[in-house]
């Protein structure tokens, strides 16, 4: 039998109506992101005229457009501002849930079953009924408008405790023991043995959390309501607003910009969040 | 005082008694084994000497100094655990290294100590490679260089042997002793394979129940042991158990009947003092004796059926079934036996034990026969 049979015998209909299904589903996907390109990169009214063009075909007018986006308006700021605080968000999740994974998944004390019941009863819980009482506390403490009163409230978990929680639970019991006996203190178990051993639970919560938080629309506009504390969710809706004076054009300029950091994020770490949610999800 | 003593130890899990009145004395240097079946307390007892578990009640002393409050790292003690708990992200450098490392020791002193054990423990090759890159063995030997590097007083291995296959058991079995050898130092093993026991300590720990059933050296245990558990235990194939009849007590020997069914004899035991009524004898499978067919035979005579021949090469396994139901086992020469049909065999009640209702054994006046 040679190659081109094998070949020949392998393409049945269910293949080709997989690819198909696939293909679909990959267009519907990536269309708007094309769209999103092919309107920037285009000479202003070209992609919305009456014989619309599917590719790009002006990159200087595209550049020019982001250009003027982040020399002459707030983006810039508004992109520091999120890219701080998506990393301390994730610095924070990861640290505290991290701390208290280890405590609940590797150690016994009392109320340990009760504690972490509680903790996971308020995933239940949906984000509406807590946002009024979290900005009264915050707005309280006078964190209104600062970066700590965007970052504290996000950083406790249960979600990523939940998950981290998981993986830990994997670590044998002889190994926490082994490192006692060879003189490691709990923190040193923690920072050595622990963390270490659940590095991809860690990559993939730290990603998670970066997509959230950077798209992350409604608690920045409550908390931040000075446009120097903007993030770039908000400025992009300041572009979009009824009010705005922007074309379509510079809108998904701006649109574009905000949404290279997750995209770029889910390319480079693509494999990592597959293999992630796939583990939290068989040692569940 | 004893290199390491127990006294009067006691753990309870919750109500659950583990351990129940232990005492122990173990002297610098020896190689003790603690054997028994699942769940007898060995490994809670070396938990508890390593500092992982806490005792109820009873204290432990470590070159004549209190362990009881001392924390696991600063007891001098290193274990070896079953599943080798070699940190799976770190080289073999790093894990052997790692104490050593958590202790903040300097660098060079590190480099040189970890090079020291991987050459006794033929590691040099190896110190780059993560456990997953190991095999059992070479696992194994990590682990235990990783107990070495820190020079403690005292070595506790948890069943570190169980999960490698019987070849390279038997040969790590012999690199054990030859390490034992070389470092002088004392070492506690956990087993629940008495072959294991026999063949690698100076003493052994038999234990069941929560309690230690009998210490001592391999052979006297074997050969002189205290009570149907250890005799039953120590040995393979084990120790048959005859029901019998005590009979009378006469001043150099016991009368017995009703010995596997029909059976009476007179077992030589000076000096012994029991009442009448059920006992048990005890005797070794190499010390049943075929009786080829139409040999005239005085004395004990067992008649049987034979249930099964295990051929092992050099020897053979005859196993039958006595008239009462007994089921016995012979160590017998190579195609001593037919596959099937009546046998008899012949015990020696020289080399028999007795034992009393209560699984004691009963004992003559000079403390061994009987």
């Amino acid at each position: 039998m040679n190659r081109t049979s094998i070949l020949v015998r392998r393409v049945t209909v269910w293949t080709v109506l997989k690819w198909t299904v696939a293909l679909i589903v990959a267009a519907i996907a990536i269309f708007p992101i094309w769209w999103m390109i092919n309107v920037v990169f285009a000479l202003p009214g070209e992609p919305v005229s009456l014989n619309p063009r599917l590719w790009p075909s002006s990159l200087s007018a595209g550049i020019d457009k982001i250009h003027m986006i982040l020399t002459e308006t707030e983006y810039l700021r508004a992109y520091g501002i999120s890219v701080a605080y998506a990393l301390l968000t994730i610095a924070g999740v990861l640290l505290i849930g991290s701390l208290a994974a280890f405590e609940f998944s590797l150690f016994d004390f009392p109320g340990r079953r009760l504690l972490f019941g509680v903790v996971m009863l308020s995933l239940m819980v949906p984000t509406a009924v807590t946002i009024i009482p979290t900005y009264l506390l915050t707005s309280r403490l006078g964190w209104l408008n600062t970066m700590q009163g965007l970052v504290v409230p996000g950083l406790a978990s249960a979600f990523g405790l939940f998950m981290l929680v998981q993986f830990m639970r994997a670590i044998p019991k002889d190994m926490i023991e082994a490192a006692r006996l060879d003189g490691a203190n709990h923190l040193q178990i923690y920072w050595h043995v622990a963390l270490p051993l659940c590095r991809n639970a860690l990559v993939t919560l730290a990603i998670l959390t970066f997509m959230q938080t950077w798209g992350n629309y409604m608690w920045p506009l409550v908390i931040s309501t000075r446009p120097e504390m903007y993030t770039v969710g908000q400025v992009v809706g300041l572009f979009n607003s009824p009010l705005s004076h922007h074309t379509v054009d510079t809108v998904m300029a701006a649109n574009l910009l905000a949404a290279v950091p997750p995209l770029l994020f889910f390319l480079i770490f693509q494999r990592k969040i597959v293999e992630g949610i796939a583990m939290s999800g068989t040692k569940g | 005082m004893a290199f390491l003593e127990i006294s009067s130890l006691s753990k309870f899990f919750g109500t659950l008694p583990i351990l129940n009145d232990v005492d122990l004395s173990i002297e610098r240097g020896e190689f003790v084994v603690f054997v028994g079946p699942s769940g007898c307390g060995k490994s809670t007892l070396l938990r508890i000497i390593s500092g992982l578990e806490d005792t109820t009640s009873g204290t432990i002393t470590i070159d004549g100094e209190m362990m009881n409050n001392v924390e696991p790292a600063k007891r001098g003690t290193a274990m070896v655990f079953q599943s080798y708990a070699l940190y799976p992200h770190m080289t073999t450098f790093q894990n052997v290294s790692f104490g050593l490392r958590m202790a903040h020791s300097p660098k060079e002193f590190i480099t040189e100590r970890v090079r020291q054990v991987s050459s006794i423990l033929q590691l040099d090759k190896l110190l780059d490679r993560r456990p997953a890159q190991l095999s059992g063995g070479q696992k194994q030997r990590v682990a235990i260089g990783r107990a070495i590097v820190r020079e403690p007083r005292v070595f506790l291995f948890d069943e570190p042997l169980s999960n490698l296959d019987a070849e390279l058991r038997v040969q790590m079995r012999a690199e054990l002793m030859d390490l034992h050898r070389r470092l002088g130092t004392t070492m506690i093993y956990v087993t629940h394979d008495q072959v294991e026991a026999m063949t690698l300590a100076d003493k052994m720990v038999v234990m069941n129940g929560g309690r230690i059933q009998q210490t001592g050296a391999p052979l006297a245990l074997y050969d002189d042991p205290d009570n149907r558990f250890v005799a039953g235990f120590v040995g393979s194939p084990k120790m048959n158990f005859l029901p019998a009849r005590l009979a009378a007590v006469e001043p150099d020997a016991v009368k017995l009947e009703a010995i596997g069914g029909s059976g009476t004899a007179s077992l030589p035991a000076p000096g012994l003092t029991a009442a009448p009524g059920p006992v048990e004898i005890g005797v070794r499978p190499e010390h049943l004796h075929l009786l080829p067919d139409g040999l005239e035979a005085t004395g004990l005579v067992l008649n049987g059926e034979v249930t099964l021949v295990e051929e092992l090469g050099a020897e053979s396994f005859v196993h039958m079934d006595l008239a009462d139901g007994t089921h016995i086992t012979i160590r017998a020469g190579r195609g001593a036996a037919r596959p099937a049909g009546q046998i008899r065999v012949r015990p020696d009640l020289e080399r028999a034990l007795l034992f009393g209702p209560d699984g004691q054994r009963l004992r003559g006046g000079d403390g061994r026969k009987g």
